[in-house]
């Protein structure tokens, strides 16, 4: 039985309900949450207002196989005004199969700044006026050793001074150093005054054929621990991608000027693996292993007192606050991303705005009028730090439109042609070319891992261009994305989740499913999302590809405006399929 | 001879579980780790720094000399216990007398969940973290 646990935060009322019709119609995680957006996310609800639903969701392969270690929230954001989605791993997923949620719905505002508490049966509101302000990483020392006496793991989901400044690029941050990154699901908590959510529980659900589970089981686990599909995020993790990346230009540097970074050597994934790397750890049940952990020392008194910041990185943090801004020692990028973790900012979307923010004052859009004092320059880590704690302190209004978003301030202070979004998100850390591009402005989370369109380019490098082809790949591989963001799969072992495999793993757990109903299912939710998305102000007419994009080279050389729209045809009609698939069946 | 479960290099663990996982599954035929004989602790603020906690494989062990009724007792293995579930009455008082913590309760059952030393758990740690190691 799938269960949903409402929770008004205003009255305090919780209310339970069974979803398992739901759960066999869309399987789970983001299939049910696309759903239930359709019922309460319309286009006049304003993403901080009381009705504003926040959801939760795992699916039915969480817990019981490996590597499904992922949570997936859903809500409206307040960054794009269109359909918010985030994925995040930790322990969240395990906690709310222990507590027997499978759905979590959030909904009102409470009067004053309360957490959510979550251990089993009990679900209450305590309120924590004290924890207000506090950093990201605080809160969650706080609340582990507050909550220390609960029998169950728990699962800390929390909300740094951005979420509560209701900074539209605010994260949502899991146990450590997981995110709900993009598009500003932290505001969202902000606004309801909800600092935290803590969640435990002891439920172990029953194995009905251990027998056949137990070889499926074994048989993932191995290729998991042993093949090459997972190893590279094992060993240097995804920043592994830098330097090769930099090499064929496609590593943005420099608020996206070129795709080659001279300092790559300085924070490539080895550069960071033989001098910061502390240790690799890994989410519940995920036996890969990808969370890099670098330890920064650093001399704070002479002659020998050293302190020790221990931070995660990857490879969209290397890109966002190393190359994209010039940034080439490791222990630099180490030191914006650990500031940037105790705010609890998205990283991608903070490092675009300092990018935007430094060319914006080298072309004279802003002045020292408006930094009150430090002129911006690219790789000066010091003055990113005097900025970033500028816009922490809400210093002048400048400052605090820089956590609004780069949309929202190329806007206001013009620049608008090097503002590097897609559908007013930030963008991510490739430049491989069309596909890169095409991907982050049609995506269902503007995500480059919505259709790896940065994939398709690096097999088209050096050949010449298939558009229908391309497009189509990137096509594809959304739909089977929303597949797997139903289960709730970590991308990472989607090397060993072959759609038979699924298949197999969906039988074990009691679907009555193969793989063409699988597929219908996921062109199904892939058709329901856009038409949401579209009901909400998307429009693949208004996708325009930043001006900037149009004159730097790319690792597939350089594309107009004209390349751009000639891709989003072909894929808008595919989605059109899928969109109509997805009115017949609802 | 026999072998019991030791923690070989605890440094190496990366929090995954999938010892927890492995036992709860073998031993209750249940999803999840909260049935699991042996335990990974994440101190709390301390960033990627495990606890593993085993069973010691007492030859004397101090959780069956608490017992009141010989429901837990040594384990014919000679070292390590084993557990006669009818004689259990749910008191608690093995696992307040284990000092290694090392006893666990099922908040189910409200029984303790002993360990068998099988070894299933160390085949699952993918960092090598848990060995079988000869009892002496
Ligand atoms: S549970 Fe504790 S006291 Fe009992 S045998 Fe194991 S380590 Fe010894
Ligand atoms: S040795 Fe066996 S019983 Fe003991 S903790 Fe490991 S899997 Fe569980
Ligand atoms: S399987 Fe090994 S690495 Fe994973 S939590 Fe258990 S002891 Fe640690």
């Amino acid at each position: 039985m799938y269960r949903m646990l409402s929770v008004d935060l205003t009255s305090g009322k919780v209310e339970e309900k069974e979803v398992s019709e739901l759960f066999r119609t869309f399987i789970g995680g983001t299939g049910v949450l696309t759903y239930l957006a359709m019922q309460e996310i319309t286009k006049d609800l304003d993403p901080f207002s009381e009705k504003s639903p926040i959801y939760f969701a795992i699916g039915p392969l969480n817990g019981y196989f490996p590597s499904m270690s992922k949570t997936v929230a859903m809500f409206r954001s307040p960054l794009t005004g269109d359909l918010g989605e985030s994925h995040a791993g930790g322990r969240l997923s395990l906690a709310m199969l222990s507590a027997n949620v499978h759905v979590l719905r959030i909904t009102g505002r409470a009067e004053k700044p309360v957490y959510l508490s979550i251990d089993d049966d009990s679900v209450k509101l305590v309120p924590c006026s004290s924890l207000w302000g506090r950093s990201a990483l605080a809160t969650e020392r706080i609340l582990r050793e507050k909550e220390d006496h609960r029998k169950g793991k728990k699962s800390i989901v929390r909300i740094g001074p951005a979420g509560e400044r209701l900074s539209p690029i605010a994260a949502v941050t899991v146990d450590s150093s997981r995110h709900f990154g993009r598009l500003g699901l932290g505001a969202i908590m902000g606004s309801k005054n909800l600092k935290a959510i803590v969640v435990s529980g002891s439920n172990c659900p029953e194995l009905k054929d251990k027998r056949s589970y137990q070889s499926l089981y074994d048989r993932i686990f191995q290729e998991l621990i042993g093949s090459e599909n997972t190893y590279k995020y094992r060993d240097l993790g995804t920043a592994a991608n830098v330097v090769p990346l930099s090499k064929i230009m496609g590593l943005p540097t420099r608020n996206f000027s070129q795709g080659f970074f001279e300092g790559a050597q300085g924070i490539s994934g080895e550069y960071f693996a033989d001098h910061v790397l502390a240790q690799q750890i890994s989410c519940a049940h995920c036996p890969i292993g990808c969370i890099h952990m670098g330890v920064l020392r650093e001399l704070f008194a002479d002659p020998h007192m050293y302190k020790a910041l221990k931070t995660s990185y990857d490879h969209e943090l290397i890109y966002s606050l190393g190359s994209n801004v010039s940034v080439s020692k490791a222990e630099n990028v180490l030191k914006l991303i650990h500031f940037v973790e105790r705010q609890g900012w998205d990283a991608i979307s903070i490092g675009v705005v300092l990018a935007w923010a430094t060319e914006a004052f080298q072309r004279g859009f802003i002045t020292l009028k408006e930094t009150e004092g430090p002129a911006l320059n690219f790789g000066d880590v010091e003055t990113y730090l005097k900025v970033l704690e500028n816009i922490a302190l809400g210093k002048n209004e400048f400052y605090r439109d820089l956590e609004k978003g780069t949309y929202h301030c190329a806007k206001k202070y013009g620049g608008e042609d090097f503002a590097i979004c897609f559908n007013k998100n930030e963008a991510p850390g490739y430049m491989t070319g069309p596909d890169a591009f095409v991907g982050y402005a049609v995506g269902v989370r503007h995500s480059h891992l919505d259709c790896a369109g940065y994939s398709v380019d690096q097999k088209y490098l050096g050949r010449s261009e298939d558009i229908e082809k391309e497009v189509r790949a990137m096509y594809e591989e959304a739909v089977w994305r929303v597949l797997t963001n139903s289960l709730v799969m970590c991308l990472f072992a989607r090397g060993v989740y072959t759609p038979q495999k699924v298949v197999e793993c969906l039988n074990a757990v009691g679907f009555d499913i193969d793989e063409s109903k699988m597929n219908q299912i996921a062109h199904t939710v892939h058709g329901m999302k856009y038409s949401l998305k579209e009901s909400l102000g998307f429009a693949f007419a208004d996708l325009t590809l930043p001006k900037k994009l149009t004159s730097v080279y790319t690792s597939r050389g350089k594309m107009s405006e004209a390349d751009f729209k000639k891709r989003i045809e072909p894929y808008q009609r595919l989605v059109e399929e899928d969109k109509s698939l997805a009115s017949r069946a609802l | 001879m026999a072998k019991k479960l030791v923690v070989k290099d605890r440094e190496r663990c990366i929090g995954c579980y999938s010892c927890m996982f492995a036992c709860t599954r073998t031993w209750y035929e249940a999803v999840g780790i909260e049935k699991s004989a042996m335990r990974v602790k994440n101190y709390p603020g301390v960033e990627g720094a495990f606890s593993v906690r085993v069973c010691q494989a007492c030859r004397d062990p101090e959780c069956a000399a608490a017992c009141p009724t010989g429901a837990l007792r040594v384990s014919k293995r000679g070292f390590g216990v084993e557990l006669v579930k009818e004689l259990c009455t749910h008191c608690r008082e093995c696992i307040k007398a284990c000092a290694a913590n090392a006893l666990q309760w099922d908040e189910q059952e409200k029984l303790p969940i002993v360990c068998h030393h099988c070894g299933v758990c160390v085949r699952y740690c993918p960092t090598k973290v848990l060995a079988m190691e000869e009892v002496r």
